[in-house]
């Protein structure tokens, strides 16, 4: 099932949305893999916005997130959701869309 | 509008020496609970898939939201549809409280096609939640098909600490919660863990046998305190989740003082002067012999004394009844249309389970409010299901009739001088007050019937046998039937 709520600011190119729960384990470490993600690989051509759950849970619950890190990959068209902390650095690359533009 | 004889009494000692509770007032269920649900802690629902768990549980906050309090239903599985859709299948109308905030029914959808990598938590749930009760100031919540959202993790100590975690957040929040989790058809309970950090542990569960269904309701666990530990028959019903206890109070001793007539004189000497009202009569014979039309007679009896009388039909429809009756000189048809005395229950013992006879004929004895209850024949309660179905349906009806007073009359089909071996009554016999057998004997060449009253409770009634004969003037009963013919032969 698709999620609802992406925005569509940049109707091209990639938007990321990474819900987090405040400090958490997980939640820390999904940010950092994220950040090294944006920086070495996709520097530029994404935007990215952090939303922690436990201030704004309204944002959960319009985007039914039951579970922390869970990251929302909106491309045109549609949404990949991943979850977890991020830690297979290969699949978050393929949930990106990386995959082709690889070594 | 329903039994109140099935509810303890949530405010009696023992209640009000355990823990803070909150009613549920499901039909029957706080009785069971000794007051409800426990205040601020975890129930267990559990059961194998149709057992009824998310229905229960939704009429919780159904009820709660009805006087008041908010509530939030959290589904892993089905949709807000399809839980919205089964309540008002049950007589609930969710969508007017949910108008007013006082319900929520979300579907936490599962993110099944989502790529997976690394840990997580539910987090995002405790947010949602924490949010909406927030929102709605909702003390009460159930999550349901826990399992499901359990599955996600694919590992057994993630699933216990992502559990322990959500109990722990919700026991802060002081929030009153209801898990329902699946048991597998084998019975093998999946989350054994569960049971343990639970305060309260209720087990639904449904068999099969020969085609007929029976529902049991078991209280596994109550900490803190007391509750009634058998298993208890429940029904899901057009009106929600009954449940069907006996409670002690129901069986306490009636007094019996007043008489009222079998219909027939002679009968009534017989019996030592009549039947007394408030107690419970059981005739039993061989087909044929004319059960019915004793049943019949009482009833006749009393719809001409204006009084009220519920008859329970296993066996034939009204119309073949009312037929056949004339043939012994009962016209039954002003009672049962012109003043509406008598109402008829025509069913077969097969379409149902004993559980869904039982809430359908206590719902027609508050809604009509008969003296006098007559049910035609026992003997086909066994087509409900097993030997202690039946039992369990006649305890049940035998008891309410009980409680308010109300005269019953209970036919059983035996064969003939049965009853001079076993006092066939399903095992109800020691619960009954007067107990009448029929039977067939042979006068020369002639088969004839005769009467006899095993026993009469309080009554000095007689202990010979009465010839029994059956005309179109009604019934008449001789004295000595057997004498005569020993005397002949």
């Amino acid at each position: 099932m698709s999620r609802a709520g992406c925005p569509t600011g940049i109707p091209t190119g990639l938007h990321l949305i990474l819900y987090v729960a405040g400090d958490g384990p997980n939640s820390r470490i999904a940010r950092e893999n994220l950040a090294r993600v944006c920086e070495k690989e996709l520097a530029g051509h994404c935007t990215v916005r952090i939303v922690d759950v436990l201030e704004d849970f309204s944002a959960a619950i319009k985007n039914n997130i039951l579970v922390t890190p869970t990251l929302l990959v909106c491309k045109p068209g549609h949404v990949v959701t991943v979850i977890g902390n991020l830690i297979d650095h290969q699949k978050v690359r393929t949930a990106l869309g990386l995959e082709e533009a690889g070594p | 509008m329903y039994p109140e004889e099935h509810h303890g009494d949530p405010t009696g000692s023992s209640a009000s020496r355990s823990i803070p509770k909150i009613p549920t007032n499901i039909r029957g269920l706080d009785g069971i609970l000794k007051g409800g649900f426990p205040e601020g802690r975890t129930t267990i629902l559990s059961g194998m898939a149709g057992t009824g768990k998310t229905v229960l549980a939704l009429e919780f906050l159904y009820r709660g939201a009805l006087e008041g309090h908010a509530g939030l239903f959290i589904s892993f599985e089905e949709r807000a549809e399809d839980v919205r859709a089964n309540a008002s299948a049950m007589g609930m109308d969710p969508t007017v409280l949910e108008d007013q905030s006082k319900l929520r029914i979300i579907h936490a959808e599962m993110p099944v096609d989502a790529v997976m990598t690394g840990d997580f938590d539910t987090r995002g749930l405790l947010a949602l939640i924490e949010g909406q009760a927030r929102l709605t100031g909702a003390k009460r919540i159930v999550l349901d098909a826990v399992d499901s959202l359990m599955s996600i993790f694919d590992n057994p100590r993630r699933e216990r600490e992502e559990i322990s975690l959500l109990l722990n957040r919700l026991r802060s929040l002081s929030m009153t919660t209801i898990f329902t989790v699946k048991v597998e058809p084998t019975g093998r309970n999946v989350y054994p863990f569960l049971d343990f950090m639970a305060d309260c542990v209720l087990l639904l569960d449904q068999r099969v046998a020969e085609q007929i269904r029976t529902r049991r309701l078991k209280v596994l666990k109550y900490r803190g305190s007391d509750f009634l530990s058998n298993e208890h028959p429940y029904a899901l019903s057009s009106e929600g989740v009954v449940l069907l206890p006996v409670s002690a109070m129901s069986m306490k001793d009636a007094s019996f003082q007043e008489r009222v007539s079998s219909g027939s004189e002679e009968l009534d000497r017989i019996v030592g002067g009549g039947y007394f009202r408030g107690s419970c009569i059981l005739l039993c014979g061989p087909t044929g012999i004319g059960k019915t039309s004793l049943a019949c007679t009482f009833a006749h009896a009393a719809c001409a004394r204006g009084e009220k009388v519920l008859y329970v039909d296993f066996e034939v429809s009204p119309q073949t009844l009312v037929l056949a009756m004339r043939s012994i000189g009962l016209d039954l048809q002003p009672s049962l249309q012109a003043d509406s005395r008598l109402h008829m229950l025509a069913a077969m013992p097969e379409s149902d389970g004993f559980e869904e006879h039982l809430v359908r004929i206590l719902a027609e004895m508050t809604r009509f409010s008969p003296r006098y209850l007559i049910v035609d024949a026992i003997s086909a309660c066994r087509r409900m299901g097993s030997e202690r179905d039946a039992f369990d349906f006649l305890l049940r009806l035998m008891t309410a009739c009980r409680a308010r007073g109300i005269t019953s009359f209970f036919t059983n089909q035996i064969r003939n001088q049965d009853h001079l071996t076993q006092l066939s009554g399903l095992g109800i016999s020691s619960l009954v007050d007067t107990i009448i057998a029929l039977e067939y004997f042979l006068d020369g060449q002639e088969l004839n019937r005769r009467l006899m009253v095993i026993k009469s409770r309080g009554s000095d009634h007689s202990k010979e046998f009465h010839q029994l004969e059956l005309s179109d003037t009604g019934l008449r009963l001789h004295r000595n039937a057997g004498q005569e013919n020993a005397a002949r032969a």
